[in-house]
């Protein structure tokens, strides 16, 4: 048994690209790796108990609640959990309200995610709206772990924010990277469309200035689109509209190189020697930038912690979004982003 | 094999088999540096599994209880294990350890590391000697072929496997033709019977639980001894009292908690086990008025964690069927763990 106190992790196993085989795995993984860890699997317990059956792991540390329902990936979010109240995702996150677990893990539909949060959760004392925030793969390291991602936030929870919104979302994505990438002091930047202070829209240009100067944040202004994948700063804040255009934007350029290079490959006898020879330095990237490593992306800004994995998230995604979430329960995440929060 | 004391009791109405290592003990010998540290080791710093020590003195304390070690350990360890014991309250009628220099002396190599041609003999020996109406409960691990071989030993005194099943099984285990001769004249002369109520297997590898499906209820493999006194609460074996006392003895010494208690009485429910009864025999125990208790309280925080954990599953799924045990396709259990022809459930 483990001296540190224990935290009881609710994954919400159902409506996952993979089903609930690898949501059930990755949370059995943890519960061998990590004694302090417990996993409280929420959905149809048929399938749990059938999945759990066959993969290793300490039944000590892992409790089952049956919940009937489930939003799959293509229903709408608000009417899928106005006919389904017994969906798992919903009973995942009343449990974590109940104290039953402290924080919930889901790689199901995101809308539905972040709207059980926002129905059950309480927003933290002085944040007005939650953020969604995601993982990215600089090129540069940062913090004690040389963490490669740097933190964007918000992008897709709040689609009109206000200066005030964007100055606690600098907030609490500061202090998620503090504690998530062992990164005593990451430095924090408003996207714009230039680095200067007075460049954006108004609201940027007011957070801006609040941002300045505001103790335990490490702002150093406005940053480019560009300087995302360079790694310019270790946090990103913007607001849910222009996050979530920029996020699909980057993925959109990386699904294009790597069709580019699918089609190199085909194309020329020498151009397919020149990838393989690049390959040991491109699986070493894929390696170093591999966000299975993250898990998933948190949804800051609750007293309680939400972590959203990838829909295709496979057992390994599913271990590490779990001992993030953790990590950040130990941490009391919640209470550190009050504590940082400008005073009223 | 070593000598064994006479029998305490005269009337033995209940028999409990264990093995030691990795089922009593904590015991690690998966590398020489390991083995060499277990063999030197004395009484006082061999570990017991938690639990173990406490089970073992509320199935003595039930009186008409006999209990008989089979171990794989070498004669030579008779001191210590004896020794470790006595320091741990254990009262044992039987401990019978493997010969292996004899094995070695006669070149007899695969008897050394061989499970099923030790074992089994040993059992019907010992059964042999026992009152044919007392009911037995074995315990074992999932290191070795504990499954395999408890639940071949109560199939051939229950005669529900046939000789030739048994020939080829022991065959296949490696199993020397003088050893084989002597498990069937030893099996012939045991009267029929059906004593074997239980057989729990401690998950020392972590085992998933399917992989024991094959041999049927019978065997229920456990990831800690409460998990245990719980189902022999339900067969009737201990009262609640006792199976509290267990659970004093896990949480005192081993760190374990409400939630790893609840979550483990949850696991055994999962899985079909019948002891949905029994959460009420332990409520009215907590209830009750013994002083020791105290350590576990507040008694209400105790009822709702388990209650919690009864309420969260739903409906509660049909009891498992017991079956004929298909040995011959299970004849990979029966060779040892090392042997390159044993599947792997990792």
């Amino acid at each position: 048994m483990s001296a540190v106190a224990p935290v009881t992790i609710a994954f919400d196993v159902m409506g996952a690209d993979h089903g609930p085989v690898e949501i059930v795995r990755g949370a059995a993984q943890l519960t061998l790796d990590t004694p302090h860890i417990h996993a409280l699997l929420v959905g149809d317990r048929g399938q749990i108990d059938e999945a759990l059956k066959t993969v290793r792991h300490n039944a000590e540390r892992v409790a089952v609640h049956h919940a009937p329902e489930f939003v799959s990936m293509h229903e709408k979010p608000n009417t899928a959990l106005e006919a389904k109240p017994n969906a798992s995702v919903l009973v995942a996150a009343k449990l974590v309200k109940d104290g039953e677990a402290q924080a919930m893990v889901s790689a199901g539909n995101t809308g539905a995610g972040v709207l059980a949060c926002a129905r059950t959760f309480t927003l933290i004392p002085g944040v007005r709206r939650a953020a969604l925030a995601t993982v990215y793969p600089t090129a540069v390291g940062r913090g004690a772990k040389n963490d490669p991602f740097s933190l964007i936030l918000d992008v897709g929870a709040t689609v009109d924010a206000s200066a005030d919104d964007l100055v606690a979302f600098a907030v609490m994505g500061s202090a998620y990277a503090k504690i998530i990438s062992k990164n005593e002091a990451p430095t924090v930047a408003l996207l714009s469309n230039g680095t200067e202070a007075q460049k954006g829209p108004s609201r940027v240009v007011e957070a801006n200035s609040k941002l300045q100067g505001l103790p335990g944040v490490r702002f150093i202004g406005n940053v480019e689109g560009v300087d995302i994948p360079k790694g310019t700063a270790d946090v990103v804040v913007c607001d849910g509209f222009v996050g979530n255009v920029c996020l699909k934007m980057l993925e959109g350029v990386s699904e294009t190189v790597m069709e580019l290079a699918k089609y190199a490959y085909k194309e020329k006898l020498l151009w397919r020697a020149g990838l393989a020879m690049l390959s040991s330095g491109i699986e070493r990237i894929k390696e170093v930038t591999d966000w299975e490593q993250y898990g998933g992306a948190p949804i800051l800004g609750f007293d309680r912690l939400f972590i959203k994995a990838h829909g295709r998230s496979k057992a390994r995604a599913i271990g590490n979004a779990g001992k993030v979430a953790a990590r950040a329960v130990s941490h009391d995440l919640a209470n550190a982003i009050q504590g940082m929060l400008p005073k009223a | 094999m070593s000598a064994e004391r006479e029998p305490s009791k005269p009337v033995v109405k209940r028999i409990y088999r264990w093995d030691l290592d990795k089922t009593y003990l904590q015991t690690e010998f998966d590398t020489i540096r390991q083995l060499v540290r277990t063999a030197f080791q004395k009484a006082h710093e061999k570990k017991a599994v938690p639990g173990a020590a406490a089970l073992i003195r509320e199935l003595k304390a039930t009186g008409e209880a006999k209990l008989c070690i089979v171990s794989g350990s070498p004669t030579q360890m008779r001191t210590v294990l004896s020794e470790k014991l006595k320091l741990d309250g254990v009262e044992f009628d039987e401990l019978v350890l493997k010969d292996n220099l004899r094995n070695l002396v006669r070149g007899r190599f695969k008897a050394m590391r061989g499970q099923v041609g030790y074992k089994l003999p040993v059992l019907l020996e010992s059964r042999s000697r026992a009152p044919v109406e007392a009911e037995e409960v074995l315990f074992g691990d999932d290191a070795e072929a504990d499954a395999f071989i408890y639940s071949l030993y109560a199939d051939m005194v229950a005669r529900r496997v046939s000789e030739p099943v048994v020939y080829r099984v022991l065959e296949a285990a490696e199993v020397y033709p003088d050893d084989i001769e002597r498990v069937m004249e030893r099996w012939k002369t045991i009267p029929e019977a059906d004593p074997v109520r239980r057989i729990f297997i401690n998950l020392d590898r972590l085992t998933p639980p399917a992989a024991f499906a094959h041999y049927g209820p019978r065997v229920v493999p456990i990831f800690n001894y409460f998990q245990a006194a719980l189902v022999l609460l339900g067969d009737k074996h201990l009262n609640a009292p006792a199976v509290l006392r267990v659970m004093i003895e896990l949480v005192q010494t081993a760190g374990y908690n409400l939630l790893t208690l609840s979550n483990s009485f949850q696991d055994l429910l999962r899985r079909g086990l019948p002891i949905g009864d029994v959460a009420q025999s332990l409520v009215e125990a907590l209830q009750g008025p013994a002083a020791m208790f105290q350590v576990v309280r507040p008694v209400p925080d105790i009822i709702a964690a388990f209650s919690k954990r009864v309420v969260a599953l739903g409906a509660q799924p049909a009891p498992v069927k017991s079956r004929d045990i298909d040995y011959l396709s299970l004849l990979d259990d029966a060779r040892p763990r090392t042997h390159k022809k044993r599947r792997r459930f990792e």
